[in-house]
């Protein structure tokens, strides 16, 4: 059976966030896949990257230890589903600290030559579920940096053929019903053709 | 002028505290009113909790454990961001500092109609000192979403004329004492520069 981490990052679980988060599961689920489903706030995730952890960033026989459930978990996926809403043009900050602690030298990138190279080739499929309060234009306008740090930084350190979607409900503040559930049902036929 | 410095670096002795310390030399010359907030030092939680969420759209609770940060931000006409980029974006710690404190009412108001209202509008300069371990030209091929959110994103909440600067030391891992020694002169240079300019 494959593997899906869905990395979920909301602080409601009655949130329009919590009911993607469930449609995500369910869809992938329903499909076969076996997923390993990491709720961040739930987990009590930690996100700030230590000082001692800091220190010892580059040190590859060590620095995955305080992380190494995390790393193992990351390492056992062939798909990595993202479910977070976008707070200030950005991850929310106990999904940044995932990325931060736990997207280490040796296990997201190794050198080679000086030069970075992406090393999640375990990760075969790539996707975001994420909602803005901005409309589509002002994100278009600030260049969007979700999307980028999604379909640049993260589509860099997968498989180099994986395939990645980015789905998106933009002017969240201004959503009819309506719009929710069109959205919701563009992630279950988005999570379906995983 | 009324400067705020927000400063995360988990390392007191990292070069992202010397370059902090230039800065705050540079706001000193300047007779700037200095505010610094460590973020590390203060043990800042940056997570955004159901409590808050819950509360989100009625603003800051009075008497919150953010009413420092709060005022801090409101009476600063400077604001000043120092810290590492780490998968080209703020550390986390520096993220929920973003999420918790740029609340509706101290950041932006979101009326019935229409588009957010900036309340920002007294920050007349924004400036941003990092480091960066991916070099100028990755940085650049990922789209620099870390400097995009708040030169872009927090921008739009300034002053509709504020004056921006940038300033980062790419390729860490291959810096020498004299790569670090030149940004830092390079940075005390273009602060005063900055700092001197009258906004629009």
């Amino acid at each position: 059976m494959t593997r899906a981490l869905v990395l979920y990052a909301h602080p409601v679980p009655e949130s329009f966030g919590g009911a993607l988060h469930a449609r995500v599961v369910e869809t992938l689920q329903a499909r076969g896949w076996e997923v390993d489903d990491c709720d961040l706030y739930a987990e009590g995730f930690q996100p700030v990257l230590t000082p001692d952890e800091r220190r010892g960033y580059h040190d590859l026989d060590h620095n995955t230890e305080p992380v190494q459930g995390h790393v193992d978990r990351l390492r056992a996926a062939e798909a990595l589903v993202l479910v977070f809403p976008v707070w200030n043009f950005g991850y929310p900050a106990i999904l940044k600290g995932y990325l931060d602690r736990v997207f280490l030298p040796g296990i997201s990138f190794v050198m080679e030559d000086g030069r970075p190279r992406g090393n999640l080739h375990n990760i075969r499929r790539l996707a975001a579920v994420t909602t803005y309060g901005a409309d589509p234009f002002r994100a278009f306008l600030l260049g969007n940096p979700p999307k980028r740090s999604v379909t640049r930084h993260l589509r860099a350190v997968v498989h180099p053929k994986a395939r990645s979607k980015y789905l998106a409900l933009y002017g969240m503040n201004r959503a009819t019903d309506a719009d929710r559930r069109r959205f919701l049902d563009r992630v279950e036929a988005g999570m379906k053709a995983l | 002028m009324r400067a705020l410095v927000v400063y995360c670096h988990p390392h007191p002795e990292s070069f992202t505290a010397a370059v902090r310390d230039t800065a705050l030399e540079v706001l000193a010359e300047a007779g700037a009113e200095v505010t610094v907030i460590d973020l590390y030092a203060e043990a800042f939680d940056p997570v955004l909790g159901r409590r808050e969420w819950d509360a989100y759209l009625d603003g800051p609770p009075p008497g919150g454990p953010l009413d420092g940060h709060i005022a801090a931000l409101r009476a600063a006409d400077t604001l000043i961001f120092v810290y590492p980029t780490w998968w080209y974006g703020q550390p986390a710690m520096l993220k929920g500092w973003l999420d918790r404190v740029l609340l509706p009412e101290v950041a932006f108001a979101l009326p019935p109609e229409g588009d957010i209202e900036p309340r920002l509008r007294h920050v007349e300069r924004l400036a941003v000192l990092t480091t960066c371990g991916a070099s100028r030209f990755l940085t650049w091929l990922v789209g620099t979403p870390g400097r995009r959110i708040i030169l872009r994103g927090l921008r739009l909440l300034c002053a509709r004329r504020a004056r921006c600067l940038f300033a980062a030391h790419y390729a860490m891992d291959e810096s020498t004492p004299a790569s670090r020694a030149r940004h830092l002169e390079a940075t005390r240079a273009r602060l005063r520069r900055f700092l001197a300019r009258q906004p629009g």
